[in-house]
């Protein structure tokens, strides 16, 4: 895309983003446009100078000056920091979402710094025992492994025992992934009648998408009063990767798509050969360089209300 | 609460409708000479010949009309020893067909040069057809802004002589009656009559103002209609159409199609006309309140959850909005507007951006 002439008057740059022209073309009067966003993708922040010697009017000298990009018509690809309305303007903190990965918490990383979802059964008797990190795409409920992050004011400065304030809570999420890739299903958490099913037939309680859009990406929704394992308060004592006071968390585990369990197409379109050893924790088995594919991906977790976002890297394998 | 999305009432937004116009020149050397004919295709059906504004084998040139020619069947050219005679007679009545339309009995109308079709005077019976392409026409030719220069020296060598409409030498042909007398009787839409003008209509009958009808154009189908006789019979003398002499009924009996047109194309001076968009747009007036989006989920925003554009709770929150995004009620972008430059948004200051989406 090119960059706007922003020598003259401010000026939009307006388009339809592919899904709105999906939508448009489908003409069953699912393009309506009913709210908006406003978002500010290209400013660093971190050029707000606020000791910059000749005065507040020159705080932000540099940030006025960041050039901006044409629209993308990609839907996915715009607006990935929106701003925020809450009627307090004296707040000095803001909360984020921040993955929980603490060791024995079934919420750990594998150790090459992704989430490892090995997707079919044969993959996973050949890992034997699953390690940290890796998650069960075959069977994802036979498990505790599984995804989490907190939201909440990531501070030592004040307690964790403190509650955060109500407008800052975060009560809904939006979970955005390949639809071609993987499934969300409930977390350790989740109510016992639909955490005991463990199969790959349709008895599992996957999550279901709210829509899945032109380039296959899914969203799905989760709120804080469905009593369904994914949303819960993380409340003050319990381990947290937030340090100070915390709101709500979001817990999930992935289950491989039927497309990745049976076939090795989506393997070699978008995905690779691994020319190193996969390292799954003892007492489980690794898988030897050239034994297995890879397709690394990420899912995203977005606050509805407070609009931060964050991308976990997931990376789904297979054996050869 | 905080939110990120502001719901837009039936107040934000609007629809409307605006006509945008452009102006299209075409150079007669353009269609003739510059290119030395690479730019024109002719097919092996002959029925007629494609102009492009480049030589039509590279991918940067654009078809801008198609030039054909015709006659009917009671027209005098009419005959069997005339070349190519079924394929003129089919492309006029296919023309006719479609501009003119059927009369009661379902017989296929003349071309007429006032529009009437009472009577059978005024009839066009011999024609050169210029369809204009879409991508010069767009929605319609603006009514009243159709103009078109032809050479009508005698010589084949110098079809324009260093003249002009005033000395003579070239005659034009416009809509002058276009934007208030079009006529709406066709089933292709709304057209005007053209008119020719010059010093050189010495055989036609001229109004007071020293206009001659000698053609159609079809405003939305994007066609002109061209009699023949403004090579021949309206003017002083013939012309001669081809380096052999040929006057313009030899030229439209002895000639195929594409050498017709060739024939056209070497007299074709100047052309030029406005065409029309019609654009059909919605604006959304995202109103941005002072206390609304003041703060940002954007990652430089926050250093350890402290907001790096504040020092003290008193300070005032401050963004820089570079994007509008149009939601549907489920949350999925439908629309992206850009601003040219980051805009500054803090509690002091309210805005209404107007987006606009054209169809």
């Amino acid at each position: 895309m090119g960059i706007l002439d922003n020598s003259g008057d401010i000026i939009f740059d307006s388009v339809l983003t592919d899904t709105g022209r999906m939508r448009l073309a489908k003409g069953d009067g699912s393009f309506r446009i009913a709210k908006f966003a406003l978002g500010d993708d290209e400013i660093d922040y971190g050029l707000y100078d606020k000791t910059n010697p000749s005065g507040s009017a020159y705080y932000d000298v540099t940030i006025l000056q960041t050039p901006v990009l044409e629209a993308f018509t990609n839907n996915t690809s715009m607006l990935k920091s929106k701003l925020i309305s809450i009627n307090n303007n004296s707040l000095l903190r803001l909360p984020v979402i921040k993955l929980f990965t603490f060791e024995d918490s079934g919420a750990q990383m594998n150790s090459s710094g992704v989430f490892v979802v090995p997707v079919d059964q044969t993959t996973v008797n050949n890992l034997n025992i699953l390690g940290p990190g890796v998650l069960n795409g075959y069977e994802p409920n036979s498990s505790v492994s599984h995804i989490r992050v907190d939201q909440g004011l990531d501070t030592n400065q004040i307690s964790a025992q403190e509650s955060l304030a109500t407008d800052l809570v975060e009560t809904q999420y939006i979970v955005e992934m390949d639809n071609r890739l993987g499934r969300i299903f409930p977390g350790p958490d989740a109510p016992v009648s639909t955490n005991t099913t463990v199969s790959t037939n349709s008895s599992i309680p996957q999550a279901t998408p709210s829509f899945i859009d032109d380039d296959n990406i899914a969203s799905y929704y989760f709120t804080l009063s469905n009593n369904n394992g994914y949303v819960a308060n993380v409340g003050g004592t319990v381990d947290s990767s937030i340090q100070g006071p915390r709101g709500t968390k979001l817990a999930w585990r992935l289950g491989s798509s039927l497309g990745l369990r049976t076939s090795d197409y989506l393997f070699t379109q978008i995905g690779s050969l691994a020319s190193s050893e996969f390292t799954n924790d003892p007492p489980g088995n690794n898988l030897s360089a050239g034994t297995w594919r890879f397709i690394d991906s990420t899912v995203r977790v977005t606050g509805v209300n407070t609009g931060y976002r964050v991308d976990i890297p997931i990376r789904f394998i297979k054996s050869v | 609460m905080a939110t990120t999305f502001k719901t837009l009432t039936p107040a934000d937004v609007v629809s409307t409708r605006n006509m945008l116009h452009e102006a299209i020149p075409l150079t007669g050397a353009i269609v003739s000479g510059t290119y030395a004919g690479e730019n024109i295709k002719n097919f092996s059906h002959g029925i007629f010949q494609s102009v492009y504004d480049y030589p039509f084998l590279s991918s940067s040139a654009n078809h801008i009309f198609d030039l054909s020619a015709g006659y009917t069947t009671v027209s005098g050219l009419s005959g069997a020893a005339s070349i190519q005679n079924a394929k003129k007679l089919n492309f006029y009545n296919e023309m006719a067909q479609l501009l003119v339309g059927f009369d009661e009995n379902n017989v296929i109308r003349r071309f007429d040069d006032d529009g009437d079709f009472v009577g059978t005077a005024t009839k066009i019976n011999e024609a050169y057809f210029v369809s204009f392409a879409r991508l010069l026409t767009k929605d319609e030719i603006k009514k009243g802004s159709f103009s078109i220069d032809l050479g009508t020296t005698v010589s084949h060598a110098t079809p324009f002589g260093g003249g002009s409409v005033d000395t003579g030498g070239i005659i034009r042909l416009t809509d002058k009656s276009g934007s208030s007398g079009y006529k709406v009787n066709s089933p292709a839409g709304e057209y005007g009559i053209l008119y020719a003008t010059g010093s050189d209509l010495g055989g036609a009958v001229v109004d007071g103002e020293g206009y001659a009808k000698a053609g159609l154009i079809y405003y939305q189908a994007g066609i002109a209609v061209l009699s023949a006789s403004v090579f021949g019979s309206l003017l002083d003398a013939n012309v001669a159409m081809d380096g052999a002499g040929q006057n313009i009924v030899q030229s439209l009996t002895a000639s195929s199609i594409t050498g017709a047109c060739d024939n056209f194309r070497r007299r074709l001076y100047n052309l030029s006309f406005n065409n029309t968009t019609e654009l059909n747009s919605t604006i959304y007036f995202c109103r941005v309140n002072h206390n609304e989006f003041n703060y940002s989920s954007n990652p430089t925003y926050i250093s350890s959850s402290n907001i790096v554009v504040k020092t003290n709770p008193s300070d005032i929150p401050v963004t820089y909005i570079t994007t509008v995004g149009l939601y549907s009620p489920d949350n999925e972008l439908l629309a992206v507007a850009k601003l040219s430059e980051p805009l500054k948004k803090d509690p002091t200051t309210e805005l209404a951006l107007r987006v606009r989406l054209d169809y």
